[in-house]
């Protein structure tokens, strides 16, 4: 009795064990359906007919983004062109795929090609920070393929990528090299910091941002709401396409066609919907940002004023940069604004001209300022309490021109770019401007 | 014994190919009579050594069925058969990526296989994979246009002028069969960044083959001599790292500049090192680098540049109090025991190989 209750003991686990096996819920090996897909994957890449469209997100953009054409074929060869630069847009580059199976099927561009531009740790390729480049990849897995798009995810940085099958327009445009139209890159060169367009009954203010590749579009509807959106652009063959579209009522906007250069005038002109209409200089923000100084004013003593408002350039006027030379000072690193600074004299803001001398940050003389007066339509004024320190005559007129700037009476706008960086636009004329961060 | 193998043999092979091998849960069959022929269903072919050992036994027990009382145990045996469970392994000859990544040959794979893989069993691997490489760095895949030149520029300045000097089974012997090339710089979070590194003997990671230009090659410009010398600084001292772990080298070397290694050698300039008695600032992490950075740089730069680096140790006491005097002392105490080694050791007259490898060299910059 004993033994056989020992002898059940042991076999009844083989019935609880034997419950759960032998199931096949797939008819196929799993290497046999990973195959399978590796195989509909490249023959979707390589069976449209016309390529496919690219569109990268890489991660330090921020929502900015690099279009792509490609053309797959079957021995591992992919054609490319990027917009990434006026170059690479019409420059057609040759060079390898492969797809593999690791936890996910992936694609890899395997040797270098405009994708990996993008996520070179050399920052001076890409316009990215020394080792990390612009945070992008080049080795992407395939997350979902319907019948015209494949949706990719960045495996090192989780860029986000798609991939759109390219009509026949696009393949011929791409190979006849019709991608050379950059002129919305001259908009900087506007003599005004604002850009308007009226389309229909709307007036939008048009804000580039050439390093992150996106726009910020305001405008104010029927009812006086002010509306803003930002959004990443990609260029066309004569243009430029919003990533997401501007809907504004019943009008949509969704990039400019046609975009024009007048070099002589330095004004433009675009196309939206097949008409054509000037774009504008403007002296003032079309909806000023009335508590961006308090926030700009603000944020260093919010932080115990352990840094400053700096720029490097200075004051850019009238179409020059660096307008008064204050890059031309002696040993000049960078100047800075720093609010309610405490002295032994008394607390000032300072306009500081940070230079190297024997490798250290020194300051020998800096302007010093009333606290601003920022008047409730976001108007902001500086005036001048006087002057610490002596500026040596060689550097007098770079400096004292920048502090008479900073005073001049119209006072200034503040456009916020993101948390830490500020552009600072004279109400005057709106050609004078210069551009803050928090260092 | 051999009459039970027999028949499972055939019967096996007969009617239960592994296609059609049907799955019958343990629950039925232990109830059933032929308990047996039920579970032979599991096993998937004659040629498993594990499946044959069962069915022996089962046959076995087999002859004493009629001795019910066994019937628990045969059900036991049947429970632990069911543990190996049935999944089909599928198409064993096809799994995806078995024995690397394959791509269509290019006419790049073609060459590397006649100027490196046939002569001296190495390969280069150029496409991207991320599992050679550390995966938390930023770092690109190569150009395909700098290959060619880089692995020939390799050729003629490494690997022929050891053959010259040393014969072709010296370099069959040593040489790293295995060369990783990145594009890009792999960059430290100090700032600095890494040009090349070896792992046991077996593989050289070069970096930075996107900034390869020799003088033939469009865009070169004089400066890009630097990134040439750079790389095979990396070379040479990757392969003075394999000869000192083949065979190490005297332990007088450790204590020339003993006391002066650190690990914040990066905080040091080179002609700082130089004053120390270092060739170079990263000589002086510790004693191994010291000695491959010696034989990389006389190789990289001659005997001239070398004898000039040397002689640019100013007057006076270095930070680290090391003299002048000292400095030279310790250098040329150093360049005696590296050629000393390479003499002693493996029988090359290095200073032969120095000429031939800066004449190389300089024949790509200049």
């Amino acid at each position: 009795m004993k033994k056989r209750f020992f002898i059940y003991a042991l076999v009844l686990p083989a019935f609880l064990v034997s419950c759960r096996k032998d199931k096949t819920i797939f008819s196929q090996s799993p290497d046999q359906r990973i195959n399978q897909v590796l195989t509909a994957y490249q023959d979707s890449l390589v069976n449209s007919r016309y390529g496919w469209r690219g569109f990268i997100f890489p991660k330090a953009l921020n929502g900015g983004v690099v279009s792509f054409y490609f053309a797959f074929n079957n021995t591992n060869r992919v054609q490319m062109f990027s917009d990434f630069d006026s170059t690479s847009a019409v420059t057609k580059l040759e060079s390898s795929y492969r797809l593999k199976a690791l936890q996910q099927p992936v694609l890899i561009f395997d040797t270098y090609c405009y994708v990996s531009v993008l996520a070179d740790p050399d920052g001076s390729v890409n316009g990215g920070t020394y080792g990390n480049g612009l945070g992008s990849d080049f080795q992407f897995s395939i997350d979902t393929v319907t019948a015209d798009t494949i949706k990719l995810t960045g495996s090192q940085h989780n860029t986000r990528a798609y991939l759109v099958k390219a009509a026949k327009q696009d393949s011929i445009d791409f190979y006849s090299q019709q991608y050379s139209n950059r002129n919305f890159d001259k908009w900087p060169e506007y003599l005004t910091y604002f850009k308007r367009v009226t389309v229909g009954s709307t007036t939008y203010e048009v804000q580039v941002n050439r390093a992150t590749r996106m726009v910020t579009i305001t405008w104010i509807d029927g009812n006086g709401v002010t509306h803003k959106m930002v959004t990443g652009y990609y260029y066309t063959a004569t243009g430029v396409r919003f990533t997401v579209p501007i809907v504004d009522g019943s009008q949509t906007l969704t990039g400019f066609d046609n975009v024009t250069w007048n070099a002589l005038t330095l004004t433009s002109t675009v196309s939206v919907n097949g008409t054509v209409y000037p774009v504008n200089g403007a002296a003032r923000p079309l909806s000023p940002d009335a508590g961006a100084p308090n926030r700009w004013w603000g944020y260093p003593q919010a932080l115990g004023n352990a840094g400053g408002w700096a720029s490097v350039k200075g004051f850019h006027s009238n179409g020059v940069d660096d307008a008064f030379g204050v890059q031309a000072i002696g040993n000049y690193y960078y100047l800075a604004y720093q609010p309610q600074y405490q002295l032994t004299s008394g607390v000032y803001d300072l306009l500081f001209f940070y230079l190297v001398v024997n490798n250290q940050l020194t300051i020998n003389y800096a302007p010093a300022f009333q606290p601003p007066t920022i008047y409730s339509d976001g108007r902001t004024n500086f005036s001048i309490l006087g002057l610490l320190g002596n500026i040596p005559s060689a550097d007098s007129v770079a400096v004292m021109k920048s502090a008479l700037q900073l005073g001049e009476t119209n006072g200034y706008y503040f456009v916020q770019q993101d948390s830490t960086s500020y552009d600072m636009v004279g109400a005057k004329d709106g050609k004078t401007w210069i551009s803050w961060f928090y260092h | 014994m051999n009459h039970f193998l027999t028949y499972y043999n055939e019967t096996m092979l007969d009617t239960h190919s592994p296609a059609d091998a049907k799955v019958i849960p343990i629950t039925t069959c232990a109830y059933r009579r032929g308990a047996f022929e039920a579970c032979h269903d599991k096993f998937y072919g004659p040629s498993s050594p594990a499946a044959t050992f069962l069915t022996r036994i089962l046959r076995r027990l087999g002859l004493l069925k009629k001795h019910r009382g066994k019937l628990p145990f045969l059900l036991l045996l049947c429970s632990m058969v069911s543990c190996k469970k049935g999944d089909n392994l599928g198409d064993l000859n096809n799994i995806p990526g078995l024995g690397g990544d394959s791509s269509a040959t290019t006419a790049i794979d073609q060459w590397i296989d006649d100027t490196l893989t046939v002569p001296y069993n190495v390969t280069a691997k150029y496409r991207w994979d991320q599992n050679e490489l550390d995966l938390n760095k930023d770092l690109t895949p190569p150009m395909e246009s700098k290959l060619i030149p880089v692995l020939s520029a390799v050729k003629k300045v490494w690997i022929d002028t050891y053959v010259a000097e040393a014969g072709s089974n010296f370099m069959k012997t040593l040489i790293p069969k295995f060369f990783i090339l990145v594009g890009s710089a792999s960059w430290n979070t100090d700032g600095t960044i890494t040009l090349g590194s070896a792992e046991g003997g077996h593989q050289i990671i070069l970096y930075v083959l996107n900034n390869f230009y020799t003088k033939d090659m469009p865009g070169y410009v004089p400066a890009d001599s630097t990134n040439i010398i750079q790389m095979f600084h990396t070379i040479e001292h990757e392969f003075g790292h394999i000869l000192h772990q083949t065979v190490l080298y005297p332990t007088d070397y450790k204590t020339i500049t003993v006391g002066l290694y650190t690990a914040n050698w990066n905080n040091v300039s080179d002609a700082q090192a130089h004053q120390d008695g270092f060739v170079t600032a990263y000589a002086r992490s510790a004693p191994d680098e010291d000695f491959v950075e010696m034989i990389a740089t006389m190789l990289t730069l001659g005997k001239d540049g070398f004898d000039k680096l040397v002689n640019s140790i100013s007057p006076g006491a270095s930070v680290d109090g090391i003299s002048q005097a000292q400095a030279i002392s310790n250098l040329r105490q150093k360049q005696q025991i590296v050629v000393d080694y390479f003499k002693n050791t493996w029988s090359i007259d290095f200073y032969s190989l120095q000429t031939r490898v800066r004449s190389a060299m300089v024949s790509l910059i200049q």
